[in-house]
C-alpha cells in the first residue's frame, strides 16, 4: 500500500508543471476573490468617493457647503461646469455631480427648497448607495440648520419690523446655539422635504438599455472567446503532435506564414462568434446592436485580435497541448475574474479597479459598455480599440520571437 | 542528383549525425537501413531542409540546398513517419491543401489528385474523411501528398510502420512503380526485407554513421561471413567422403547424416556439391540454402541486432 501510495507522489512531483499549477490555481483564485470580496485590505483606509461638484450659485454657502463635503474623509469632491461633469458621467470615469443651481443660498435662507440636483450613472449602484449616504449626513446638516435658521429669522423679522439689528443678530446667535442639536420637530420635517434632493440618471436603463443584459453579453463573449481561441492556438501543438507540422515546415512556405496563418483563421473564428453572440442578443434578448453598429463591429474586431493574440501567445510559450489547456484555464479564470466578466467592477473594491487594466476582458467589456450603455460615438470609444490592439501587437511579436526560437522544439 | 558531404548534427549533448557523406544517383531507390536512433530521421530531416546541419554541404543537381531554398523545397516530397495528415478533412481536401501549398491551383491541382488517387487505388474513398481511413489507405494518402507537386526526389520515412503484410506490399507496388517511372528516392527502414526488395543501393547507419554502403551484391561481397548449404542425406555414414571434402578443403562440416558448406560463392558451389554426392551414392533428404542477409550482413558490422 505504502509503495504504491509513494509511486503516485513520486509521479506527481515528476511534473513540475502539473505541481506548480494544482498549488498555484487556487492560490490565485483564493487571493483573487479576496480581493473581489474585500477580505483583503481591510485595514487600510478606505478610499474616498469621488462626487464632481458644479457651483452655479458661488455663494457663501455653495463655497460651504463644497468645503464642508470635501473635508470629509469619505469623500473627495472635484469642481467642474455642468457639462464637464456630464461628459464625464457618460464616459463612465465619474459616478454623479452634485450641482448647486443660482439661488441656493437665498432659497435656502427663506427657507425654501433648495435648487440642487444630482446627476448620476445608474451603472454605478453601489457607488451611488455609499454617495446618498454621505450626502444625506453632511449636505443636509448644513442646508437644514441654514433653512431653519432662515425661517425663524424670516418670522422674528415679521414679528418685529422695528427690531434694532444688534438685537436680532444676539437672537440669531441664540437660535444658531438651540439648533446646534437639531431635533426631528415637525419643522424640521418640513425642511427635510424641502431639502430633498431631486437625483436624475444621466445614463440610465430607461435611456441606454439593459445594463444587465449589456454585462452579462460583453463580460461572457469574451470570456468564452478567450476558451475558445486557447484551443485554436493549440491545434499548432497539435500539428506539431500529429506530424503535419514537419509537413508544413518541408513546404515551400516560410514557418512565420504558419504562425500568421494559424493566427487568421483563430482571427476568423473568434470574429465570428463574437458576431453570431451579438446576433444572438439582438434576436433573442433584444440588445440594440444597430445603436452604433461601425463602433460595434470595429469593437468585434479589437476584441477578437487581442483575443487571438492571447490564444496564440499560450501555444509559442507552451511545450504541449495538456499545458496550453491547464496555463489558459488558469490564466482566462485569472483574467476574467480582474476584468469584470465574472463579476460587474462596480461591485469590486477599488483596488480591482486599478488591477483590471491589466486584463483583455476589461478594454472589452468597457468598450462594449461605450457602445451600448454609454451610447458614445466611435471618437470616444476608439482609445479602448487602441488598447485592444496594443494587446494584440505586443503578444503577437512576443510570440513571433517565441515561435521562431521554439521552432526546433516543434520539429 | 543529390550529394550530401560530411554532414553533423547534434542535439546538445547527443551526436545524432557524424560527419555523414551519401551520393545518389538520378532514378535510384536509396537504402538507408539502421536501427531505431541511428540516425535516419535526423539524416532525412536534414537533407529535406527540416533541420539545419552543424557542418557540411547538401547539392541538388549541383547546387546548394540553401542557395534557393524555396526552389529546393519544390524538388523536395517527404514522406514523414508519421500519418502528417488531417483526420478530419477527406482525402481529397488534404491533397489539394498539400498541393496549393506548393503553388499548385486550379485544373492542374484537380487533375493531378484525381491522378494520384487513381494511381492510389483510392478514389471511390476520396471523399471521405481520412479518419475513416483504414491505416494502410492512410499510408498511401500520406505518400500521395509528397507526390503532388512532381518533385525529383522524394524521402520516404519508414513508410510502412504500423501497417498489416498486405498493405506493405500494397505499399511496396507503389513503390516499385514509382521506381520504374525513374523518381529518385531514399527510403529509410529498420527492416531489412524491405531495403533487400526495393533498394539499388543501401547505406547502413549506425550511431549517427554511414558504416556500410552498396548494392546488396556489393555489400554481400565485401562480407567475411559466407553463405550456407545445408544437406542431410539418408545414407552418409556408410559412404566415404574424402573426395567432396578435399574438393571444398575444410570448408564443409559433417556431422553425423548432415553437412554444411560454407561458402561465399553458393551458387556456383551448389551444383558441384549435388553433382559429387549423386557420384558418391549419397541419397538427399533435405537441402537448404542460407543466403547472406543484410540482417547478419548489419549484426557483422555492428554486433547488434538491426531490432536492438
Amino acid at each position: 500500500m505504502f509503495t504504491i501510495a509513494f509511486k503516485g507522489i513520486r509521479q506527481y512531483f515528476k511534473d513540475r508543471t502539473a505541481v506548480l499549477l494544482s498549488l498555484l490555481l487556487p492560490i490565485v483564485l483564493i487571493t483573487l476573490f479576496a480581493l473581489m470580496y474585500g477580505g483583503i485590505g481591510k485595514k487600510e483606509k478606505s478610499h474616498p468617493i469621488s462626487l464632481l461638484f458644479t457651483d452655479q450659485d458661488n455663494t457663501e454657502l455653495s463655497k460651504e457647503v463644497f468645503n464642508t463635503l470635501n473635508d470629509k474623509d469619505g469623500m473627495q469632491l472635484f469642481p467642474k461646469s455642468y457639462e464637464e461633469a456630464s461628459d464625464l458621467i457618460k464616459k463612465g470615469k465619474n459616478t454623479a455631480v452634485l450641482v448647486l443651481y443660482k439661488g441656493f443660498q437665498d432659497s435656502v435662507e427663506a427657507g425654501n427648497k433648495a435648487p440642487m440636483e444630482l446627476f448620476y450613472d445608474e451603472a454605478k449602484e453601489i457607488e451611488m448607495g455609499l454617495l446618498q449616504q454621505a450626502l444625506w449626513s453632511n449636505l443636509f446638516g448644513i442646508t437644514m440648520k441654514k433653512g431653519i435658521k432662515g425661517k425663524v429669522n424670516t418670522w422674528i423679522k415679521e414679528k418685529n419690523p422695528d427690531l434694532a439689528d444688534a438685537e436680532l443678530l444676539d437672537i440669531q446667535a441664540q437660535v444658531e446655539e438651540q439648533f446646534t442639536d437639531f431635533d426631528n420637530s415637525d419643522d424640521s420635517k418640513e425642511l427635510e422635504e424641502k431639502s430633498n434632493l431631486p437625483m436624475t440618471a444621466i445614463v440610465s436603463e430607461e435611456k441606454n438599455g439593459n445594463l444587465g443584459l449589456v454585462q452579462a453579453i460583453a463580460g461572457t463573449a469574451i470570456m468564452m472567446l478567450l476558451f475558445s481561441v486557447s484551443g485554436s492556438g493549440a491545434s499548432l501543438l497539435k500539428e506539431k503532435e500529429d506530424g503535419t507540422f514537419r509537413r508544413l515546415l518541408v513546404s515551400p512556405i516560410s514557418p512565420s506564414s504558419i504562425l500568421y496563418g494559424k493566427m487568421l483563421s483563430t482571427l476568423f473564428m473568434a470574429v465570428l462568434q463574437l458576431t453570431v453572440m451579438f446576433l444572438y442578443s439582438w434576436l433573442a434578448l433584444g440588445l440594440d446592436i444597430f445603436i452604433n453598429l461601425p463602433a460595434l463591429l470595429l469593437m468585434i474586431l479589437s476584441a477578437a485580435i487581442a483575443c487571438t493574440s492571447f490564444g496564440i501567445f499560450m501555444a509559442t510559450i507552451c511545450k504541449s497541448r495538456k499545458q496550453v489547456e491547464s496555463l489558459s484555464t488558469l490564466i482566462i479564470l485569472v483574467i476574467s475574474a480582474l476584468g469584470g466578466s465574472m463579476m460587474p467592477l462596480v461591485f469590486m473594491p477599488e483596488i480591482m479597479h486599478k488591477l483590471a487594466v491589466v486584463s483583455v476582458n476589461y478594454w472589452a467589456i468597457e468598450g462594449f459598455f461605450d457602445v451600448f450603455w454609454r451610447q458614445l460615438p466611435l471618437s470616444e470609444i476608439y482609445p479602448k480599440m487602441l488598447v485592444l490592439l496594443g494587446i494584440g501587437i505586443v503578444l503577437t511579436s512576443i510570440s513571433v520571437i517565441s515561435f521562431k526560437r521554439n521552432l526546433l522544439k516543434l520539429v | 542528383m543529390l550529394i550530401a558531404k560530411n554532414l553533423s548534427k547534434s542535439f546538445k549533448e547527443v551526436n545524432a549525425l557524424n560527419n555523414i557523406s551519401l551520393a545518389v544517383q538520378e532514378g535510384e531507390l536509396y537504402g538507408l537501413l539502421g536501427p531505431n536512433g541511428a540516425g535516419k530521421t535526423t539524416t532525412i530531416s536534414i537533407l529535406s531542409s527540416l533541420l539545419k546541419p552543424d557542418s557540411g554541404e547538401i547539392l541538388y543537381q549541383g547546387k546548394s540546398l540553401y542557395q534557393n531554398l524555396t526552389k529546393s523545397k519544390k524538388m523536395i516530397g517527404v514522406v514523414p513517419q508519421e500519418i502528417a495528415l488531417y483526420e478530419d478533412l477527406t482525402a481529397l481536401e488534404n491533397l489539394k491543401f498539400w498541393g496549393t501549398l506548393y503553388g499548385i491551383k486550379g485544373k492542374e491541382l484537380q487533375s493531378k489528385t484525381e491522378e494520384l488517387l487513381d494511381f492510389l487505388g483510392l478514389s471511390d474513398r476520396k471523399n471521405h474523411k481520412i479518419k475513416t481511413y483504414s491505416g494502410g489507405m492512410k499510408r498511401r494518402i500520406n505518400i500521395a501528398a509528397a507526390l503532388l507537386h512532381d518533385p525529383k526526389i522524394v524521402f520516404m520515412d519508414e513508410p510502412t510502420v504500423g501497417i498489416d503484410p498486405q498493405s506493405r506490399n500494397l505499399i511496396f507496388e507503389v513503390i516499385q512503380e514509382l521506381h520504374s517511372r525513374g523518381l529518385t528516392m531514399i527510403y529509410t527502414t529498420h527492416y531489412m526485407e524491405e531495403a533487400e526488395r526495393l533498394c539499388d543501393r543501401i547505406g547502413i547507419i549506425d550511431e549517427g554513421k554511414i558504416i556500410a554502403e552498396g548494392s546488396l551484391e556489393e555489400l554481400k561481397k565485401s562480407s567475411k561471413i559466407n553463405e550456407e548449404i545445408h544437406v542431410r542425406f539418408t545414407n552418409v555414414q556408410k559412404t566415404d567422403l574424402s573426395n567432396i571434402n578435399n574438393h571444398f578443403n575444410g570448408q564443409l562440416l559433417i556431422h553425423e547424416n548432415q553437412m554444411v558448406l560454407s561458402t561465399s560463392l553458393a551458387n556456383t558451389d551448389l551444383p558441384i556439391l549435388i553433382q559429387m554426392c549423386t557420384k558418391a551414392n549419397l541419397h538427399l533428404e533435405n537441402l537448404q540454402v542460407k543466403s547472406l542477409s543484410l540482417e547478419s550482413i548489419f549484426l557483422e558490422l555492428t554486433g547488434k541486432s538491426l531490432r536492438d
